[in-house]
């Protein structure tokens, strides 16, 4: 009887010590060894570098033998956004995390005003604005990326008989002529690749974008729409792109079942040359470059709105600097926040950082110092929109469901079974109910 | 032995056995339950460090939410057809497989399968069929139904999460019928066959009545996985094509974690919860006064 009664206790204070030290730990996890090494993660949001960003922790520690830097994937199909706020929640957050740019003012509170870096002096023209509140920004700026219309070169040359000349594409009836031609020399002219982020995200916000060159007059824009103000129905600009959709509906190589293809068909018939253009950004060149035929020769074209030349958008390429670097404050220590700056630094200043991002990743960087060439046509073909001065703000601060809710909205009309009067009526309702 | 004990000397002798489950149960399903009923009352976003109370505002907009609504309505549609495929088929299945056919060990195993393949990865392996093996197949040999994906129109794509989903636990089910169907004496059936009674009397009268509890298990299990599906939406529609296949699981957490509207989002959550709660304990509750002894 007296065993049992010890065994009794001895369980239950088993099981209590159990659950205080299993409580316990996620306390102490931000402080991570002792002395002089530190490790700092970082959360990445842009699985097609994943890889890439493990080599550079590998570098990077090289150079600093005291850090060492862990990459933790967000898993595909989550949004950085999500994992990153459960990290919070169950607090254990990433040293850095990869956010994008609309995310960032809601972290604002938890991580790390970056205004006196000094790559804050090196950061190309506007590429902070959208990450500081109150005369401090709080973000890296990591990417540039752009869209349009991709083309190959090959089936576009074969198409025009010649030496293409993008910069001749600059209105919607030019666009049409040469849809036309490319379908002439037995070619599909191009592929809409139904996905909602890529309608919704990318697609219809060019629509906002293009109202104005100034950004101020783009962001009362989207105020206005906000507050109802605004009447689509009678927009020149919106009804332009609109025009210039019920084209590319009209030429896609799925007419028969537009809404049926994926985002791998889109690389795959463009890179064998089955179409001469895909509406996509400049995140695609691996998986184009999987199926390149046309030995590396493309290069974007903007999407037109009028056909007036001189209309603003018509000639610009859409691009911002898409994802955003924010150092945790709450749970890391200053050693890892020390680090962590470090390797910001790092990748601006130092030739392996810089060897890294443009020729390993494949990213267009934000920043002036950074005079390496680009490796990829499509990097290549932004990067000179951008020297030209020829680009247009992308929408990145748009509210969190709205590439869902337009981009079915906008594959309803896509496929048909919306005319554009619902369209318009159903991108009004959307905008009201954004709080 | 027990009751000799005192209160505490009981308490003690349960905890340690019941202790560990029990606070394993509250810590990841009752105190998450309550938290979230306390989160309906407020505007937390999800991230923000400071959030403030609303009151029942958020129950307010559940109801104006018409979109919650239509995918709640569609969601009894898919329910409404499922269990009564599932259940059908699940049936014919366990009463084929009973009735002595050679090999039926190895039949109820290859139909049971499909249940062992995670939902996710069961909505890629029909997507790919869907989209890519059924139109190549209606494009070879000229089938009118299969010339387009199922997935790109919105009425065949709410049938492929039927057929899929069908598919799925029609072999879990039948496991479940196959125990009962075993379970009916063979006494009885044998005096009725002796009665002249024929095949369909005996499914009719006896079988069929005394299947009851395995009818009203797996007529709850399927009924409440519809209504919580979820996996299979994601991976096979995505909700799509343009929302018209979306699931209220699926819309309830677009709600609060992609429009970042936690507390609505808990809120339809929980009314949800509720509406499974009423509809699944009515189930169970009338259908258990359909039970009879042998």
């Amino acid at each position: 009887m007296k065993f049992w009664k010890w065994m009794q206790a001895l369980a239950l204070s088993l099981i209590v010590v159990m659950l205080a030290a299993a409580c316990g730990n996620s306390g102490a996890s931000g402080e991570t060894g002792g002395g002089s090494a530190v490790t700092i993660t970082l959360l990445n949001s842009k699985g097609e570098i994943q890889s890439q960003l493990e080599e550079a922790a590998k570098a990077f520690k090289g150079d600093n033998p005291d850090i060492t830097l862990e990459i933790i994937p967000v898993p595909a199909g989550q949004s950085p956004f999500e994992k990153a706020s459960a990290l919070y929640a169950s607090g254990n957050p990433a040293t850095i995390t990869m956010l994008d740019t609309g995310d960032v003012e809601k972290f604002k509170d938890r991580v790390l005003d970056l205004s006196g870096e000094k790559w804050m002096a090196d950061a190309v023209d506007r590429s902070t604005a959208l990450t500081t509140f109150d005369g401090k920004n709080y973000a890296f700026p990591l990417a540039i990326e752009g869209y349009g219309f991709i083309y190959n070169k090959a089936v576009v040359d074969q198409a025009v008989g010649g030496t293409f000349d993008p910069a001749a594409i600059n209105t919607t009836a030019a666009l049409e002529e040469l849809f036309k031609k490319i379908e002439a020399s037995g070619k599909a002219p191009l592929i809409v690749s139904p996905m909602d982020w890529s309608l919704g995200a990318h697609y219809l916000p060019l629509a906002y974008a293009g109202q104005s060159a100034d950004p101020a007059a783009v962001a009362q824009f989207v105020k206005d729409l906000k507050a109802g103000k605004i009447e689509l129905t009678s927009n020149s600009v919106y009804n332009g792109l609109l025009d210039t959709f019920d084209l590319m509906a009209k030429y896609n190589i799925d007419k028969a079942s537009p809404l049926s293809g994926t985002y791998e068909r889109g690389p795959e018939v463009l890179g064998k040359g089955e179409v001469g253009i895909w509406f996509q950004g400049n995140w695609a060149w691996p998986q184009i470059s999987g199926f390149d035929t046309a030995s590396g020769q493309y290069g974007f074209l903007p999407v037109p709105v009028s056909n007036n030349a001189d209309d603003f958008g018509n000639t610009q390429i859409s691009s911002a600097v898409s994802k955003r670097l924010v150092l945790d404050k709450e749970k890391n220590t200053a050693e890892q926040q020390t680090a962590a700056k470090k390797f910001l630094e790092w990748m601006v200043y130092s030739d392996k950082g810089q060897d890294f991002l443009v020729n390993k990743a494949n990213i267009i960087p934000a920043f002036k110092n950074i005079t390496l060439e680009a490796q990829d046509p499509l990097a290549k073909s932004i990067t000179d929109y951008i020297a030209e001065g020829k680009t247009q703000d992308s929408m990145s601060t748009l509210p969190a469901d709205h590439w869902a809710k337009i981009g079915a909205s906008m594959q309803k009309y896509l496929a048909g079974e919306a005319d554009r009067s619902v369209l318009t009526k159903e991108i009004q309702e959307y905008w009201k109910s954004v709080k | 032995m027990i009751t000799e004990k005192g209160l505490w000397n009981r308490l003690r002798l349960r905890l340690l056995f019941t202790g560990p489950t029990l606070f394993a149960f509250l810590a990841v399903m009752i105190v998450p339950f309550l938290y979230g009923i306390y989160l309906t009352f407020t505007n937390w976003d999800g991230i923000s460090t400071t959030s403030s109370f609303v009151g029942v505002q958020n129950y307010f907009s559940v109801f104006q939410d018409t979109v919650f609504w239509k995918s709640f309505l569609l969601t009894l549609k898919y329910v409404f057809i499922t269990v009564v495929l599932i259940n059908a088929v699940a049936f014919l299945l366990a009463y084929v497989l009973t009735s002595g056919l050679k090999g039926q060990s190895l039949f109820r195993a290859g139909f049971f399968i499909p249940n062992l393949v995670g939902g996710i990865v069961l909505g890629f392996v029909w997507q790919f069929i869907f989209s890519n093996v059924f139109v190549f197949l209606g494009k070879e040999l000229s089938i009118p139904l299969f010339s387009g994906s199922w997935l790109a129109d919105p009425d065949k794509a709410f049938w492929a999460m039927i057929i899929v989903t069908v598919w799925q636990y029609a072999g879990y089910m039948m496991v479940i019928y196959v125990a009962g169907l075993m379970n009916v004496p063979k006494d009885i059936l044998e005096a009725a066959s002796i009665d002249g009674a024929n095949l369909t009397t005996k499914l009719r009268k006896m079988v069929l009545p005394l299947m009851v509890p395995s009818f009203i298990v797996c007529i709850f299990l399927s009924l409440q996985r519809g209504f919580m599906v979820y996996d299979l939406n994601i991976s096979l529609t995505k909700g799509g094509p343009f929302k018209s296949t979306e699931m209220v699981s699926m819309h309830v957490y677009e709600k609060a974690f992609l429009s970042r509207d936690y507390g609505v989002g808990q809120a339809e959550a929980f009314v949800l919860f509720l509406l499974v709660a009423i509809i699944t304990i009515a189930q169970v509750y009338f259908s258990k006064k359909l039970e009879v002894e042998a």
